[in-house]
């Protein structure tokens, strides 16, 4: 099983950091307008959220694995609920790559194969260097001519 | 290219002209006020020009919208200005349906939808044709889609079929009227290709669409039966009127909850007025500022049955208009159908689009013991609930249990249920909802002058009969080709999924089962994504028996596409034979 690039936990707690800001600003709009909230009560939820929102990043950083199986890529994810799919070659319908400007930022790029499927239809593996990504995508989409059975949509 | 009915052309304008009559009105206000020289006076000048312009671009609309029936494509080119032309595919049309609303109907007009998998949108749209046009073009399309069928066995092989051939016999005549000879017909030897194109410029098609009655299956192709014996429309299912009753008072519509929401809040004062009326009698109150407490609890217990009656009733007449006259048939490998009193549906599914078979039953049903059938494809449907479409509304239910072993060609299933433990999350799970209900009437006792809020607790008694009720309703059956999910206890869904049809598969574990040991799989086919819609799920089972599903259902997806791949290998060297 492969994991993702270490550098993702960065990004992960970046989404923490802006999760707890946003209770904050909330948290002083009610002080503001609606009742007194105690300066120590927005500085410990901020810090909760905070503290919550890292360890959420670490521990789904721990979870996060990928694998290309004989017969489909398989993902093990989720950190409330955890999760284990397999999407079976024959069922891709295209590959992306894709990075946003942090990720950029990071070097980091994410590869999303889509399916003809309603949930998950499209499956997302953030977090891998740039260059492993594209080889990814490449693997993926040949498998994926490879494994062309008549079209089941 | 082919234009719309004429009578689309007066639609047009008129829509557009009134479109179009408000942009100079709402103009001249805004402008008015801001500019001197404008004035507000001009207002119907303007206006008569923009309704004048509207109609110009309704009718050059109409001239500049086109439509072909092409060899390998169905072609339409539309817009007036910005010019949009679209090619699709035969082989990657799902549904074909014709819509007629009443007054459509009165002019003798139909709306033909071209539904393809993918994109959130009707590809295809013609409002409006010709009845007849319109059957034909469904015609037209469900030949050329096995045209390309046809080809593309020619080239890779044979038997790819969702359906097997013993699906023709999915319920077998019913009336020894329709004891026709045709059923020998069905997989009859079709016209060679280069027979296809002369026919289809052919004037005196015979209809067999809606609003003609010809259902009865006559055929495009009984004029041409000497040269070719193109398949015939074989009569599967009819709705009788005893199914089509049953079937509007034991199914409930949450649109009629919608509807009647909506009337409630376009004409509050006169329904309140009329609930005023309904509860005096009774003893409620003479108007809504002087009352008792006793009377205002009459009223609204009175209001409450009032409002459930009349959504029911609206609820019962919204599902008998729909499915009035239901009938489904089968035409060579898709399946067509009709339906409506008022507007009428018509649509075709050909067979091997077919995802997965749905049996639907809800507790009213199920104590009389009558079931529905529904099938799944990847396209939207004319219900909107994704791309389900009813192929039996409702009829017996070991004679849907019939046609879904015909259909679909599964094993009668000898259902597993997930262990005991499930139960016991669900007890926990309807445990906290009944205690935020009794929370919140806690909550509500604290700002009105009710009391007693303890009296909610009596909501703790339907616990464990809800969480019961949903354990005995998941059920699950691993079957050689298949995979049957069951769940749900208000609208119970047996669902059959071919291995064949999978997309992907899941297995989630949320802490709460994590901690028992338990997981749900997810089985997901291709369909169009719908906010009501869940993918097949079996839920709560033991996580070595979910792996173990799991596992199986991948193996089988490959050896199903090998079994396919073999065939197809098979029809090539008869091909070269």
């Amino acid at each position: 099983m492969e994991s993702l690039h270490p550098r993702i936990r960065l990004l992960w707690i970046g989404q923490g950091v802006i999760t707890a800001a946003v209770f904050g600003v909330v948290l002083a709009a009610v002080d503001r307008w609606l009742l007194e909230v105690p300066t120590t009560a927005l500085a410990a939820v901020v810090g909760l959220v905070f503290v919550l929102g890292a360890a959420y990043a670490i521990r789904l950083y721990q979870v996060w694995q990928f694998e290309l199986q004989p017969d489909a890529l398989y993902l093990e994810r989720g950190v409330i609920t955890f999760v284990e799919t397999a999407v079976p070659f024959v069922r891709v319908q295209h590959v992306d790559t894709q990075f946003g400007p942090i990720e950029r930022a990071l070097g980091l790029s994410s590869v999303v194969v889509y399916t003809a499927g309603s949930r998950n239809a499209d499956v997302r593996i953030p977090g891998l260097p740039p260059t492993r990504a594209r080889e990814l995508q490449d693997t993926l989409r040949e498998l994926a001519v490879e494994s062309e059975a008549d079209d089941a949509v | 290219m082919n234009r719309l009915h004429p009578l689309s052309a007066a639609v047009y304008a008129l829509q557009y002209g009134f479109v179009w009559l408000w942009i100079p009105v709402f103009l001249l206000v805004v402008l008015s006020g801001i500019f001197d020289p404008v004035r507000a006076a001009w207002m119907p000048i303007f206006a008569v020009i923009g309704f004048a312009l509207g109609i110009a671009y309704g009718v050059a609309y109409y001239y500049r919208f086109g439509y072909r029936v092409t060899e390998d494509t169905f072609d339409v080119a539309s817009g007036v200005f910005a010019r949009r032309s679209r090619e699709i595919p035969y082989g990657r049309i799902q549904n074909v349906d014709i819509r007629q609303g009443v007054v459509q109907r009165l002019i003798g007009l139909a709306i033909v939808s071209i539904e393809t998998a993918g994109g959130g949108d009707t590809e295809a749209s013609l409002n409006f044709v010709s009845e007849a046009e319109a059957t034909r073009l469904q015609n037209e399309i469900r030949r050329r889609t096995a045209g390309a069928r046809d080809r593309r066995r020619g080239r890779t092989g044979t038997s790819t079929s969702a359906v097997s051939d013993d699906g023709t016999d999915l319920i077998g005549p019913r009336r020894p009227s329709e004891m026709r000879d045709d059923g020998t017909n069905l997989i009859g030897p079709r016209r060679p290709p280069e027979m296809r194109d002369d026919a289809t410029a052919d004037p005196d098609l015979e209809s067999l669409g809606p609003g003609t009655g010809a259902g009865e299956s006559v055929t495009d192709w009984e004029t041409h039966a000497d040269t070719f014996a193109e398949p015939r429309q074989k009569r599967l299912f009819d709705l009788n009127s005893r199914e089509l009753l049953l079937y509007s008072f034991t199914s409930f519509r949450p649109a009629a909850v919608a509807a009647v929401l909506f009337v409630f809040f376009l004409a509050t004062d006169t329904i309140l007025e009329f609930f005023l009326a309904m509860a005096q009698p009774v003893g409620g109150p003479a108007d809504l500022e002087t009352g008792t407490t006793g009377s205002y609890g009459v009223l609204t217990i009175v209001s409450l049955i009032n409002g459930i009656v009349i959504t029911y009733l609206l609820s019962v007449a919204y599902t008998f208009a729909t499915y009035y006259d239901f009938r489904l048939g089968r035409v060579g490998e898709d399946f067509v159908y009709e339906r409506g009193l008022l507007q009428r549906y018509s649509g075709s599914i050909p067979s091997e689009k077919v995802q997965s078979v749905t049996v639907t039953d809800n507790p009213a049903q199920r104590l009389i013991g009558y079931a529905g059938l529904w099938v799944e494809t990847a396209g939207y449907g004319p219900d909107s609930s994704g791309g389900s479409q009813s192929a039996v509304p409702l009829a017996r239910r070991d004679r849907v249990y019939g046609f879904t072993e015909n259909l679909t060609d599964v094993e009668t299933p000898a259902f597993r249920s997930p262990p005991t433990l499930a139960r016991r999350r669900y007890l926990v799970r309807y445990g906290l909802v009944g205690a935020a209900i009794v929370a919140i009437a806690f909550a509500i006792t604290q700002v009105t002058v009710l009391e007693r809020w303890y009296l909610a607790a009596v909501v703790f008694a339907a616990v464990p009969v809800a969480a019961h009720l949903r354990y005995v309703h998941l059920e699950y059956y691993v079957g050689d080709e298949h995979l049957v999910v069951r769940r749900g206890f208000w609208r119970r869904r047996t669902t059959v999924i071919p291995y064949y049809r999978i997309q992907t598969v899941s297995t989630r574990r949320s802490i709460f089962q994590r901690r028992l040991g338990l997981a749900s799989l997810v089985v997901d086919t291709a369909s169009s994504q719908s906010f009501f819609w869940t993918a097949p799920t079996i839920y709560d089972v033991y996580l070595e028996d979910g792996r173990d599903v799991h596992r199986t259902s991948r193996k089988r997806l490959q050896s199903a596409l090998r079994e396919r791949a073999d065939a197809d290998d098979s029809g090539l060297s008869v091909d070269f034979t």
